[in-house]
């Protein structure tokens, strides 16, 4: 056996590291394009005359939240991947679409628009996301254990995604249909209540992971989902009043997904090297970009809530 | 003594850390905790000997029950932050490196697997599996047939084997496949590494269960402990604190309750009165010898030292060694059989990531029928990951390679895999420690040790071989390398029902002397097929609660 | 057997990672510290000799224009007399084994070919080294008190695999992630490398498949 150079090697079929440049790639421009669709978001007037104008703009800068937690979620957790699977890519990639749609101004008329594209494909980006992180599950040993659901691809992450579509989707219903604002509210309620305590369940696997080792653990698994049930009752009956209270929880909701993303970076910061390894603990400690996604849904619930209450003044 | 041991860090093996009122904070790099300290001529209420996984847990119970209490370790005390480098080498500073002579048929190798020096004991370097025995194993004698039964009730030893697991934060999985129900451990089981996945497919596909492993090291961060970062230096010390070592658990926890510690500090000698009632211990500290009085001496040193210090305190009324009347001091030494093999497979396994040993198998604990079975007694085996040093000894060790033909094994270590078990042995009276005629740097008399296998034994490890060769062939493993060697020390000075066949009671008060006790593995009357620290922390948790309330009563 | 290295890992060195967080003060300083041998103070000249030729063969480094050293760690550790935990009753302590030992091996290779273990052929110390091992001895008597095999295998190289094999550069031709702390590790399965572990390795009979 003769010693043979670098140069002699044959190249591998197919390295094995993480695919990072590609990923960083996808996750530069998706950042860019959000950055910039907020920008002209921002460049727009903040007044809007009618309540409606208002509670459009407000859900669909809650589904512009949800889908840049998930753009930042996706491209983390993808990237620790290593973008193994080339499908990997269309998780973070939809998601800085979402966003952009979002924070586009809706179309006022029916028809096809690429903002309604967008949120379609995100919805169905989220279903087929599921199917692929169920498949990542179940084929490891042990199937659907504990462990799996816990460590192998995260089950509830896609549905944020679908999420994001729905809402960006409602939205587009909305400006479509201007007049019928109690079916709207009722329907923004219902979308945004089961969401919360989709997001609620996700947390809920999560924190349990972390073994709820500190207290304010149980705070996202108890007031989001106390939301959640307190919109879904308001969608089915929406003239059984405790509108006060749920707006109250819903703000809190929205200052949840401060506070956690607060926690979150301290808790990063409790690892071993804390931020100063920040490539292993960003990806290993609790994921600083999953917590403003419960902001985003409580904008889409008050929203609904302003929708109802206005529904109710013009009756 | 070793003096070039721990080339980086003479800090702490130079000169005792735990003095002037103030011992090391484990959870810094440089900071102290207040210590409360005795006087010498004052006796204490207790003398524990040794602070591994006995004597740190005795010392917590009896403290936080306001007993003044000074525990003596022969070690340094470490801060592993700023004292555990990721080095094999320098890390050997954790084991016990001073000669044992070792006799016998299978005579044991001392060290990394069995010992360990400074405070925390043998928990600094432990690999952190946390298994509790089957139930049937403390009714060895009556419900299986072999060795002998335990003077403890299973059901006592379950509800001490929870408290343990919260003290040790045990990251566990959320249903274990065997034994009774236990409750749900502390934290969560951490991600299962290639190595032990390795194993979980065998077991798939052989059809037996497999688990996570419970591990004392945390997945979530605990008070000042740190998640796991999967660095795989276990064996050679947790630069992390994540490990949930008795140094970051009931140390700190004893230290509060106003234990005192006496670190590199060597107990030569325990002395008795004219009463014949233990007085105190004579040790070796700051170099000179000391003596303290004691109302009560616990020894809590560990299967070899243990045995050692009773047998080195012979004198003029107790001419065999204190408690030793009946001569079973020393005997019933038990080992792990820790035979493995290893095997290659056609990738990368990469076990360096992760604690060694992720995924358990306990199948051959339980399963009392299988026709294959022609032993008595338990094994379990774990997935392996051996750093490259230690995997290097196992390999010119049980093959003889050397040459280029080693070079090129090892440039395989990142495609091994291995599975390694924790195998019961029989107690043999003639498997025993003795005094030898060499002395040591501090003029004691070395330990002597015997060991050797029972035809059980053997059986026991050799069907384990041919398993484990068929799960990693099922795996998908090839070119298998079986090496033997041991794990743990248990027995030596085992707890007993009767004064005629045991060294202590169950509360591990001494038969003859009454204000003499010991709180080890020492204690254990059988081995088990599982790694012993934790039924040491929850036996010695057990025996902390029974000397409180005697105390209380005072029968103490 | 050949007597070149075909290294799997080529051009990965675990010292590359020095200044990060997979490195620690701590370690820095154990590994500063070995990068200057101490001087012999322990053995003999003569036993030094064999002592060094037995290195070359447990470790042959040919490709290397500075081996790794080994020697003069088994000697500062007999210098200190730091034990390793055990005695084999069999066995006399560490200083007499070595020193017998040593002297053992040259009094084989002296019967056999007339010429000191240092100074043979490497064939020839192979074929001593594999008698010692099989205790197929044609000179029983410089044995006596000290079992030939177990001296070869759990004193001698035990000692040098466990000197080897915590060097950087050992360290580096296994693909072995090195220090690692406080960063560890992330990606545990067999599917994935953290971007600071070794490249996946390349061995000949792959080229075969």
């Amino acid at each position: 056996m003769t010693r043979r150079g670098r140069e002699d090697r044959p190249a591998p079929a197919a390295t094995r590291r993480g695919r990072t440049g590609l990923g960083m790639l996808v996750l530069g421009l998706g950042l860019g394009l959000a950055g910039a669709a907020a920008a002209g978001r921002l460049a727009r007037s903040r007044k809007h005359a009618d309540i409606h104008d208002a509670s459009l703009r407000r859900t669909r800068d809650g589904a512009a939240i949800l889908g840049a937690s998930v753009l930042m979620d996706s491209a983390m957790e993808h990237f620790r991947g290593g973008y193994e699977n080339r499908v990997m890519y269309l998780g973070p990639t939809m998601a800085a679409a979402s966003v952009a749609a979002s924070l586009s101004e809706p179309r006022l008329h029916p028809g096809g628009s690429a903002a309604r594209v967008a949120h379609g494909a995100c919805l169905v980006t989220g279903i087929v996301g599921t199917g692929f992180h169920l498949w990542n599950i179940t084929r490891r040993p042990g199937g659907l254990s504990w462990n799996n659901l816990f460590y192998a691809a995260p089950i509830g992450a896609p549905g944020a995604l679908s999420i994001a579509g729905l809402l960006g989707l409602a939205t587009e219903a909305m400006a479509v249909r201007q007049e019928d604002r109690r079916t709207t509210g009722r329907a923004l309620a219902a979308l945004s209540g089961l969401s919360l305590l989709g997001e609620s369940a996700e947390v809920a696997l999560l924190h349990f992971r972390g073994a709820f080792h500190n207290p304010a653990m149980y705070l996202p698994i108890t007031v989001p989902p106390l939301a959640g049930i307190v919109l879904v009752a308001l969608a089915v009956r929406p003239h059984a009043g405790g509108q006060r209270v749920t707006r109250l929880l819903l703000r809190i909701v929205g200052g949840l997904g401060v506070l956690g993303t607060a926690f979150h970076v301290y808790g990063v910061s409790r690892n071993m090297g804390g931020w100063s390894n920040w490539r292993q603990n960003a990806l290993a400690g609790p994921p600083t970009p999953a917590p403003i996604s419960f902001t985003g849904l409580g904008l889409a619930g008050l929203a609904a809530l302003d929708l109802l209450d206005n529904a109710r003044d013009r009756a | 003594m070793t003096p070039d041991v721990g080339l980086a860090s003479h800090g702490a093996e130079e000169a005792p850390r735990a003095t002037a009122g103030r011992a090391p904070d484990v959870f810094s790099r440089e900071g102290w905790v207040p210590m409360r300290e005795h006087c010498r001529d004052e006796a204490v209420d207790f003398v524990i000997v040794g602070a591994g996984c006995g004597g740190s847990v005795l010392a917590t119970k009896l403290a936080e029950a306001g007993h003044s209490v000074v525990l003596f370790d022969a070690g340094p005390f470490w801060r592993p932050l700023s004292d555990f480098a990721s080095d094999e080498r320098e890390q050997e500073k954790l084991y016990w490196l001073d000669e044992r002579i070792s006799g016998g048929d299978d005579p044991i190798e001392f060290g990394a697997n069995n010992s360990g020096r400074g405070v925390g004991g043998s928990t600094t370097h432990f690999q952190m599996v946390s298994l509790r025995f089957r139930p049937e194993w403390f009714k060895s004698r009556s419900a299986l047939g072999y060795a002998v039964d335990w003077p403890v009730d299973w059901k006592e030893m379950w509800h001490y084997y929870a408290e343990a697991e919260r003290a040790m934060s045990i990251s566990g999985p959320i249903s274990y496949p065997w034994g009774p129900k236990r409750g749900r451990y502390p934290y969560r089981a951490h991600e299962v590494n290639e190595a032990g996945l390795v194993l979980a497919r065998g077991a798939e596909a052989l059809g037996v269960d497999w688990a996570p492993t419970p591990l004392a090291t945390v997945s979530a961060p605990h008070g000042k402990s740190p998640p796991c970062v999967y660095r795989g230096m276990c064996k050679i010390g947790c630069s992390t604190n994540a490990k949930q070592s008795m140094l970051v658990t009931y140390i700190p926890r004893a230290l509060a309750a106003g234990a005192e510690i006496r670190d590199l500090a060597m107990v030569g000698h325990i002395e008795t009165g004219p009463d014949g009632r233990a007085t105190g211990v004579e040790y070796h500290r700051d170099g000179g010898w000391h003596f303290q009085k004691a109302r009560n001496v616990v020894v809590s040193a560990y299967s070899i030292e243990t045995p050692r210090l009773l047998l080195n305190s012979a004198c003029g009324r107790y001419p065999h060694g204190l408690a030793n009347g009946n001569g079973q001091v020393g005997r019933h030494l038990m080992v792990h059989a820790n035979h493995a093999v290893w095997a290659e497979f056609d990738r990368e396994i990469r076990w360096y990531k992760g604690p060694p040993s992720m995924a358990c198998c306990e199948h051959w604990n339980y399963d009392d029928d299988d026709p294959s079975r022609d032993f008595h007694g338990g094994y379990s085996f774990m997935s392996q990951g051996p750093l490259p040093s230690d995997f290097a000894g196992t390999l010119v060790g049980s093959t003889g390679a050397f040459g280029m033909d080693l070079r090129e094994r090892m440039a395989r270590y990142n495609r091994m895999a291995g599975l390694k078990i924790v195998g019961e042995t029989m107690p043999q009276a003639e498997n025993r420690v003795t005094l030898s005629d060499e002395t040591d740097a501090f003029g004691l008399p070395r330990a002597s040790v015997s060991f050797s296998y029972c035809d059980n034994d053997r059986r026991l490890y050799e069907h384990s071989q041919r398993f484990m060769t068929r799960m990693l062939e099922a795996a998908g493993g090839g070119n298998f390398l079986e090496s033997a060697s041991t794990a743990h020390l248990m027995g030596g000075c085992r707890m007993g029902h009767s004064p005629e066949d045991s060294v202590t009671d169950a509360d591990g008060r001494s038969w003859e002397i009454s204000n003499l006790w010991i709180c080890d593995g020492s204690l254990m009357p059988t081995a088990g097929g599982v790694n012993p620290a934790l039924t040491i922390v929850a036996n010695a948790a057990r025996i902390g609660d029974r000397m409180v309330r005697l105390a209380k009563r005072g029968e103490v | 057997m050949s007597d070149d290295f075909s290294d799997p890992y080529e051009g990965y060195d675990v010292l590359s990672k020095w200044d990060t967080p997979s490195f620690n003060d701590q370690t820095r300083r154990v590994l500063a510290a070995r990068r200057t041998p101490p001087a012999r103070r322990f053995f003999t000249q003569e036993e030094w000799r064999t002592l060094q030729a037995l290195c070359d063969r447990a470790i042959p480094q040919p490709e290397r224009a500075e081996p790794v050293p080994i020697a003069p760690w088994i000697d500062a550790d007999l210098h200190a007399d730091r034990g390793t935990g055990t005695r084999y009753a069999t066995m006399p302590a560490a200083r007499t084994a070595w020193r017998q030992g040593l002297a053992a091996i040259d009094a084989e290779a002296l019967v056999r070919f007339g010429t000191p273990f240092a100074d043979l052929a490497p064939e020839r110390q192979d074929a001593i080294l594999t008698a010692v091992d099989d205790e197929s001895l044609a000179d029983p008597y410089a044995w006596e008190g000290l079992p030939a095999r177990r001296f070869l295998r759990d004193t001698a190289l035990k000692t040098i695999v466990s000197i080897y094999y915590v060097h950087p550069q050992a360290m580096s031709e296994i693909g072995y992630g090195g220090p690692a702390s406080p960063r560890g590790y992330l990606r545990l399965g067999g599917d994935r490398l953290d971007p600071w572990e070794a490249p996946q390795g390349h061995w000949p009979e792959d080229e075969d498949r």
